[in-house]
């Protein structure tokens, strides 16, 4: 018999190379797998979207934007344009160049099953808000018109992506852009959140982190070249003015404002009441309307009944109704607390 | 194109560019009127006879229950008394079951087919085949589940259950598991196939993947017998004589609590791999306490549970009793079918420290936990070919003198690493076909059928070969 220390080295090796070919993600099976899947379909795919993406915000697309947004080297890029000019879906315009109303029809297309499939990891999955772009991205290449549609009845048909861009309509319609950067506002200024630009994904996790989402209220405080002061949602948060200029805004009049902060539903001690003002855009999909259907809406009064004996969930009730909830969940409620006073 | 359809794609595009400026935020909005309209309604119509709060018996029974100090103990007290009575109960009446269906019923039963003049192959295959393996499922399976059951589903009725999912959510969160799931586990303790219907309480699509995977992981009560036994015919012989119930019972409860802990561990790295990426949303009712309806609990429990699960296991069981009695009685060259299996998965099993007759009892016993201690001494006593033990090829049978059975092992050339492993891979290997099969019908899912089916026999063949060469190189 082989001696057990021979036999245990051998067993760690072989785990040791499952794991360095499956670990998730980074295993080299997945890469290679990935690797395959870089057709010449998906390159032409990816240069119409990113046609489509430069004209959308009134930039010109040239050999040296394609070869950086696609990561491949201008010879490649040449080739590309070329095959695209020819098929008849791309024109040159002076030393760029410009979709076709054909070549228009699909990078439109293109865009909507990418959004479509934004909007879909955000309600229906529970994939990380960092990654919503990048499976996008491998899974809008595979699927076809009927599928996608299909996809948006599921949905009810979504007019927005997770980071607030409209999804083009199945006929290719597309409201014109609108809003401008956070930085540009001025101090004391409100607004609404109405875009979350997802790439690069490094300056996306940060307003990831900063607990940001299309449809908040915002007002700036205070604005240097170094830095960015002001209040979203009640919260005040600071950001450096590179990763501010990936927030698209719509300035409001002054107003408009609703009135400062929030506290949530975590805040409250035992027996206190509080009535729900909001519940926090970060709370989507089945979660969200869970919550909904439990009577979680504006105006709810809700009390809070006990803890658990570990401390986490949370028991409150809503409606009469005796429903625990975790803290991260309670934290995305906002409340305005409910004197005792207030009874009926 | 003539006018009207032009007027009716205007209105069309019409409609699209509005719904821009509405936003996604209508589903929102479609609530929130929905309930305004249904408030409104239930202040004209409803009557509110004074204020009801809560009672304050229930308010004080809650602090009691979900206390810091004594909601843990209070819980681990209550289970174990229902553990306590499950076995110690089922003890009498399993008892009964085996002495009447398989020490009375069974000779009877052949001394008619002797009668009658049965073919001595159909005789095996019905008598000693088909019905020894259903007798032996009822019996082992039938008390404990007749007790377990009920107890639980009173504890649940009465509303004390939520309030333990309560005060172990935070123990779950941190594997990316749901509160609820320990009490799927509590019931995988008394049936795993029960456990995996109990998650349907589950309402999140990702926690009870995870509930129903882990499940398994909960040492089922077809597999406490072989627990039992195995742990004190070589364990419990390692101690002095006094103390040696108690240290069997250690290991038995050892096994256990090392379930609960791998189910804790593969819940976490399930939801960091394989279902990251599934939908997970929590909420817990925390319902008012109410006097448990006693008659209908004990019906509800017997007829949804017990006799659904038991009548399933027997379905499953007749064909492996059939199974085994066919792979002993089937000569090749000398030998039976059984033995040349067995001779080929040997060299297998004893490397990783167990062997092919245990290996062989396991695939036959796919059906059901039960018949895996009869099988393997039946199994043991035709491959080793001892005379005077057991009642033939391919009839199962236990012994009631643990010296007999500690010989019988002996004879199979067992060893204490032997017993460790099998009480380690009883616990993690694959789950019975009963639950395989209710796996399958909750999920409707073959990928995830297959991953709680292998997941833990391959888990389970790593550890016992892992174990078993650390103990070679120890000893």
């Amino acid at each position: 018999m082989i001696s057990p220390f021979t036999s245990l080295l051998f067993a760690a090796a072989i785990g040791g190379v499952l794991l360095l070919f499956f670990w998730p993600d980074s295993g080299l099976f997945w890469k290679w797998k990935r690797g395959l899947a870089s057709t010449r379909r998906i390159l032409v795919e990816d240069a119409l979207k990113h046609l489509h993406d430069q004209e959308y915000h009134g930039y010109t697309t040239t050999l040296s934007s394609l070869s950086g947004a696609l990561t491949i080297n201008r010879d490649e890029a040449a080739k590309l344009m070329a095959r695209l000019q020819s098929i008849g879906l791309v024109k040159t315009i002076g030393d760029g160049f410009e979709l076709t109303p054909d070549g228009r029809k699909d990078a439109l297309r293109m865009v909507r099953i990418h959004r479509l499939w934004e909007k879909y990891l955000a309600d229906e999955t529970g994939v990380a808000a960092i990654e919503w772009h990048k499976r996008a991205e491998k899974l809008e290449h595979h699927m076809t018109r009927q599928e996608a549609e299909a996809l948006a009845v599921t949905m009810g048909n979504p007019t927005y992506d997770p980071h607030g861009d409209p999804i083009p309509t199945a006929s290719g319609k597309l409201p014109p852009r609108k809003g401008c950067q956070l930085t540009d506002l001025d101090v004391d200024e409100v607004a609404r959140i109405v875009h979350i630009e997802d790439e690069p994904a490094a300056i996306y996790a940060q307003l990831v982190a900063a607990g940001l989402n299309p449809g908040m209220q915002v007002r700036l405080l205070e604005k240097s070249p170094q830095r960015l002061q002001f209040i979203a949602n009640g919260e005040e948060i600071v950001l450096a003015p590179v990763v501010a200029a990936n927030v698209t805004v719509q300035r409001l009049p002054k107003e408009a404002e609703t009135n400062g902060s929030f506290a949530t539903l975590c805040a409250l001690g035992v027996g206190e009441k509080g009535e729900v003002v909001a519940i926090s855009p970060n709370c989507r999909g089945q979660q969200r309307r869970r919550i909904m259907d439990l009577g979680v809406i504006p105006g709810t009064v809700i009390s809070m009944e006990m803890t658990s004996a570990s401390g986490d969930p949370i028991a409150y009730n809503i409606r009469g109704a005796v429903i625990a909830l975790r803290k991260s969940q309670a934290d995305m409620i906002q409340i305005k607390r409910v004197e005792e006073a207030v009874e009926k | 194109m003539n006018e009207a359809a032009t007027v009716n794609s205007d209105i069309l595009e019409e409609a699209a560019s509005l719904r821009w400026e509405i936003g996604d935020n209508m589903h929102d909005s479609l609530i929130e009127s929905i309930y305004e309209d249904a408030a409104k309604i239930a202040d004209k119509v409803v009557t509110k006879i004074g204020e009801k709060p809560r009672f304050n018996w229930e308010t004080t029974l809650d602090k009691l229950l979900t206390s810091r100090i004594f909601g843990f103990p209070l819980m681990v007290v209550m289970l174990t008394l229902v553990f306590w009575i499950t076995i110690s109960g089922a003890n009498v009446p399993s008892g009964m079951l085996a002495s009447v269906l398989i020490d009375q019923f069974h000779p009877m039963l052949k001394s008619l087919a002797a009668t009658v003049g049965l073919p001595w192959w159909l005789d095996g295959l019905l008598i000693d085949g088909m019905y020894l393996a259903m007798a032996w499922v009822i019996s082992v399976m039938l008390p404990p589940m007749a007790i377990f059951f009920p107890l639980f589903t009173l504890l649940e009725d009465f509303g004390y259950l939520p309030r333990v999912a309560f005060n172990l959510d935070n123990m779950f969160r941190r594997v990316g598991a749901h509160g609820k799931q320990s009490l799927s586990m509590t019931m995988g303790f008394g049936c795993n196939a029960a456990g995996v219907i109990a998650t349907r309480v589950i309402d999140s699509p990702r926690e009870r993947l995870i509930a129903i995977i882990t499940n398994n992981f909960a040492l089922c009560n077809g597999r406490w017998p072989t627990q039992i036994l195995i742990a004190t015919v070589f364990i419990g012989a390692l101690a002095p004589a006094a103390l040696s119930g108690l240290v069997s019972a250690v290991a038995v409860v050892s096994i256990a609590l090392l379930g609960i802990f791998l189910t804790f561990l593969t819940s976490w790295a399930l939801s960091r791999t394989m279902l990251k990426g599934e939908v997970s949303s929590f909420s817990l009712e925390l319902p008012p306490y109410r006097p448990p309806r006693i008659l209908q609990t004990l019906y509800t429990s017997l007829i949804d549970r017990t006799i659904i699960v038991l009548w399933r296991a027997i379905v499953f069981a007749v064909p492996s009793g059939i199974a085994i009695w066919l792979l002993s009685n089937i000569q090749i060259s000398g030998n039976s079918l059984a033995e040349h299996i067995i001779n080929f998965m040997d060299t297998f099993g004893l490397f990783i420290g167990l062997n092919g007759v245990i290996l062989l009892a396991y695939i036959l016993a796919i059906p059901a936990n039960e018949i895996v201690i009869p099988t393997i001494l039946m199994l043991t006593v035709l491959s080793a070919k001892m005379a005077g033990v057991g009642d033939g090829a391919g009839v199962m049978f236990e012994l009631d003198d643990l010296s007999a059975t500690m010989t019988v092992f002996q004879a199979g050339g067992w060893t204490l690493l032997t017993a460790v492993n099998l009480m380690l891979f009883s616990l993690i290997h694959n789950p019975c076909s009963t639950t395989i099969y209710t796996i399958y019908k909750e999920t409707g899912s073959v990928k995830w059928t297959t991953l709680a089916s292998l997941l833990p026999v391959v888990m389970g063949l790593v550890i016992c070969f892992v174990v078993a060469q650390v103990w070679r190189l120890l000893f």
